[in-house]
């Protein structure tokens, strides 16, 4: 199957957060009480009740206009997905068939590796100490149907198809998409109107580099390590042999290695 | 006149053998976290949120029962002598079958640097161990960088106590049961540890 993504205008968007009641809805997933932090933004952050939000960037500088930039923030369903290389439990965090990282709860051990190994720190976990995040409605997707928060956008910000085809049309537009390489190439791909910075997206997004240290050098040495050893010892034994305490130790008043 | 002179005393062969078996339940247990590779390991435990708890448990025991076993020898192994570095030189002798004369006191060199590995190992383990308690009470990138330095001790430690195993038991008949009633047969004082012998000797 031809791998889906999201594309996501953000000149398109007007902060109206439909995308993020849409998914609340879809999801089931509860309200939760916030405070006002001096910000149209709410809330904060994304939380285990809250896939996917709308992030405000407020700058004003002197003498100047408000300048207003919004972003809808979830998981990017990388290809080369940090949490799926860290996570010990086979099935728990995996790529659909469209190229979608879901999840399984049933299968989450709770170790919470996943929340490290995410470049963009987007995996939750539940009260139920359970994995959560946008799962590119996942069952949605499977029955035909555009993921909730990209149904419900009025603005044509949100969009979801093939990802070839969503590169190639926002490419004949002249747009610049962020992710498009990255990871693997995201499976959220953005048109930014500013550095990725300004919206806190990092410039060259990649596993951590200690993750990476772990998982494709460390492990793989720790295998060839512990059969190596092994190995060594087992050659030792029958070339060079164990070292015998020989009768003329009990004897003489000399040696010792 | 016996064939047998002591060398452990009971509390070292005891806080050894927590330390033993605390590596093994740490080894087991820990597998299934260090990559899904090994994730069946978690089975022995009966599910991994189980095995996980077994990790966190024997963790502290490990941690403690280490610092005891090495400041319990510390004193037998923290220097080395002129011998030792010889001894090091010549790999210990075990690249050959001829017998090399390389007096070595209680421990030879390459327990002794099996030891101070040993306390680093478990010191470094220990503070990562802390930090990945709960992976999402510190930093990220303090988390990252002691999730690699976990999965890092552990394989060192794993070739090391690989090592350790086949010279204290079949590599050197006699060795193990040192450690396991106690005492060792004059003849392998001698062979494996001439110095110490003499002291002990004469008294």
């Amino acid at each position: 199957m031809k791998r889906k993504a999201f594309l996501i205008d953000t000149t398109l968007c007007t902060a109206c957060r439909s995308c993020q009641v849409a998914c609340k809805q879809w999801n089931k997933l509860d309200a939760e009480a916030s405070v006002n932090s001096g910000s149209y933004e709410n809330p904060p952050d994304l939380t285990p009740q809250l896939y996917n939000k709308i992030h405000f960037i407020e700058q004003q500088e002197e003498g100047e206009d408000l300048r207003w930039l919004f972003i809808n923030r979830r998981c990017m369903h990388c290809a080369d997905a940090g949490c799926v290389k860290v996570c010990p439990s086979a099935g728990a965090l995996y790529h659909t068939k469209e190229g979608l990282v879901a999840y399984n709860q049933e299968k989450c051990i709770e170790c919470h590796y996943c929340v490290n190994g995410c470049p963009f720190d987007v995996p939750r976990y539940d009260e139920k100490k359970k994995v959560t995040k946008c799962h590119a409605c996942s069952d949605r997707i499977q029955n035909g149907l555009l993921p909730a928060c990209v149904k419900a956008c009025p603005t044509q910000t949100l969009k979801f198809g093939d990802r070839d085809e969503l590169i190639a049309a926002a490419r004949g537009a002249g747009k610049k998409l962020y992710g498009e390489q990255d990871l693997g190439g995201l499976g959220v791909l953005y048109v930014l109107d500013d550095q990725p910075g300004t919206y806190q997206l990092p410039k060259n997004p990649a596993i951590p580099a200690s993750i990476f240290f772990w998982k494709d050098v460390v492990k793989p040495l720790g295998i060839l390590g512990f059969w190596g050893a092994i190995g060594v010892a087992a050659l030792h034994y029958v070339t060079v042999g164990p070292k015998q305490v020989e009768d003329s130790d009990d004897l003489e008043n000399k040696g010792g290695e | 006149m016996s064939r047998y002179i002591d060398r452990f005393n009971a509390t070292d062969r005891i806080v050894h053998w927590v330390v033993a078996i605390s590596f093994f339940l740490l080894l087991l247990s820990g597998l299934g976290l260090f990559a899904h590779t090994f994730f069946g390991y978690f089975t022995l435990f009966g599910s991994p949120q189980q095995g996980i708890l077994v990790h966190k448990w024997a963790g502290p025991v490990f941690f403690f029962a280490s610092l005891l076993l090495f400041l319990r020898h510390a004193g037998d192994t923290i220097h080395f002598d002129a011998d030792d570095r010889r001894w090091i030189a010549k790999f210990g002798g075990y690249l050959s079958r001829q017998r090399q004369e390389i007096p070595q006191d209680k421990f030879n060199a390459g327990q002794k640097l099996f030891g101070i590995f040993a306390i680093i190992a478990a010191l470094v383990m220990g503070a990562t161990g802390l930090i990945i308690w709960d992976p999402t009470a510190y930093g990220r990138g303090l988390t990252q960088f002691a999730l690699m330095l976990h999965g890092l001790f552990f394989t060192l430690f794993m070739v090391g106590m690989v090592v350790h195993v086949y010279l204290a038991t079949i590599g050197n008949p006699g060795t193990l049961e040192g450690m396991l009633w106690g005492r060792v047969t004059k003849g392998w004082a001698k062979k494996h540890a001439s110095k110490w012998y003499q002291k002990i000797v004469k008294g």
